[in-house]
């Protein structure tokens, strides 16, 4: 959407802390869902693939397929590790990104299927397209699983929420 | 009797009944038009003909025409999706029938805004923090290396189990702990659940706009201690979302 609303400037700080002052998808996706006024009586319009993915992030954390996506992730650590074992070396490649890129796909992997990546979103707030879950795999191992769980996600009807009351 | 009166709407918020419609199109690109009933008002826009389902692009509407109504004074946001058959049905059930409510709630949020935090964990740190602070963890994952996955199938998935308990722990912890230092900076908090599983801390805090200085320094403090392992993000102002409610009425 071109006609972004402008909203107060960037509030400066220390540069530790990331803000956004004209909320992206990523960032009020939840609160528009799930929070603010509704009255039952009201007809609620259905939002095809969105709401069924955000149930999906809240119970994906129970499963054989998470713990063993888990165990991965320790597993390949440990072979990362034999190399990296200071410190300073650890925080240099985070704040690079290059300790995470390398990890990339194992806790990472529901949140891309969910939203894409968080700086991806920013960058491309213009693009109109619904469907985003099929852009930008990385090549590691847990490309199937996720891609697997997107499709699953993005062909729901979102009727479990519609029918939820609150 | 106006043709619009009987147009199904889609209802972006309540506002006072004196208050004015910001300069952006509503969904589909409609006209935002206000629906008043005294004192209260409705923020609605006509809505297509059979529209009953979303996509992207309207959460982003719906979304930003809150933003651009917050900038001219306050509004109690609804939740994404509500539409009303016309106009008759909007004040009965909405404007009038909540009328001393959302007045009451339009005078609470007068001068406040929310602020959302998240807070992600950078994934090699926290596991590293994990598998050191855990030694069967530490233990099964020495037992695992270097054998095939066929054979270390139970013990995977064991190990994945620990390790997923002990972040969940952790995670509970550390949301907990950023919440409450942050807890003096504001009017009201509400904590979330993780939306993913990444997720360190997803809270809403409702603040004062005079105060939104002392909430960034705040954060800024956390931000620059849990450098390398959360990394947080701020968003808003945004329309006190979390902070609105009404009763059911029967």
């Amino acid at each position: 959407m071109a006609t972004a609303v402008q909203q107060q400037p960037y509030r400066g700080g220390s540069g530790y802390v990331a803000r956004s002052s004209s909320s992206g998808l990523y960032d009020v996706l939840e609160l528009i869902l799930d929070k603010g006024l509704v009255i039952d009586v009201f007809v609620r319009v259905s939002l095809i693939g969105i709401e069924i993915l955000t149930i999906d992030a809240r119970i994906v954390i129970a499963s054989v397929d998470t713990y063993l996506r888990f165990a991965e992730a320790v597993n390949r650590l440990d072979l990362m590790s034999t190399e990296t074992q200071g410190l300073p070396e650890l925080m240099e490649g985070i704040t690079e990104g290059g300790a995470s890129s390398k990890t990339k796909g194992v806790l990472q992997g529901a949140k891309e299927a969910l939203f894409g990546d968080e700086e991806e979103e920013e960058k491309d707030k213009g693009d109109e397209g619904e469907e985003r879950s099929g852009r930008r795999r990385s090549s590691d191992q847990t490309t199937t699983k996720r891609r697997r769980r997107s499709e699953a996600s993005g062909s729901g009807s979102g009727s479990s929420r519609r029918s939820k009351k609150s | 009797m106006a043709d619009s009166d009987r147009k199904p709407r889609y209802v972006y918020g309540v506002v006072r009944g004196d208050g004015s419609t910001p300069a952006v199109k509503g969904i589909a690109g409609a006209p935002l038009e206000l629906v008043d009933a005294g004192e209260v008002a409705a923020l609605t826009s006509v809505a297509p003909a059979e529209y009953l389902e979303a996509g992207r692009e309207d959460l982003l509407t719906h979304s930003r025409v809150l933003e651009a109504t917050l900038e001219q004074g306050t509004v109690l946001p609804m939740r994404f999706g509500v539409v009303v058959p016309d106009d008759e049905t909007l004040r009965g059930r909405l404007l009038e029938g909540h009328r001393e409510e959302l007045l009451a709630q339009l005078a609470e949020m007068d001068g406040k805004v929310e602020l959302t935090l998240k807070g992600v964990y950078d994934e090699a740190a926290i596991l590293r923090e994990l598998v050191a602070g855990d030694r069967e963890i530490g233990y099964l994952r020495n037992a695992i290396a270097g054998k095939s996955e066929a054979a270390t199938y139970y013990e995977r998935i064991r190990l994945g189990e620990l390790v997923a308990a002990a972040f969940a722990a952790r995670q509970e912890r550390d949301s907990a702990a950023v919440v409450e230092e942050l807890r003096p900076c504001a009017v009201a908090v509400r904590v979330g659940e993780p939306i993913h599983e990444r997720m360190a801390v997803n809270a809403s805090f409702l603040v004062e706009r005079s105060g939104q200085p002392k909430f960034d320094r705040a954060v800024d403090e956390i931000g620059k201690r849990e450098a390398g392992r959360i990394r947080f993000r701020v968003t808003g102002p945004l329309p006190p979302h979390s902070f609105v409610e009404l009763e059911a009425v029967v």
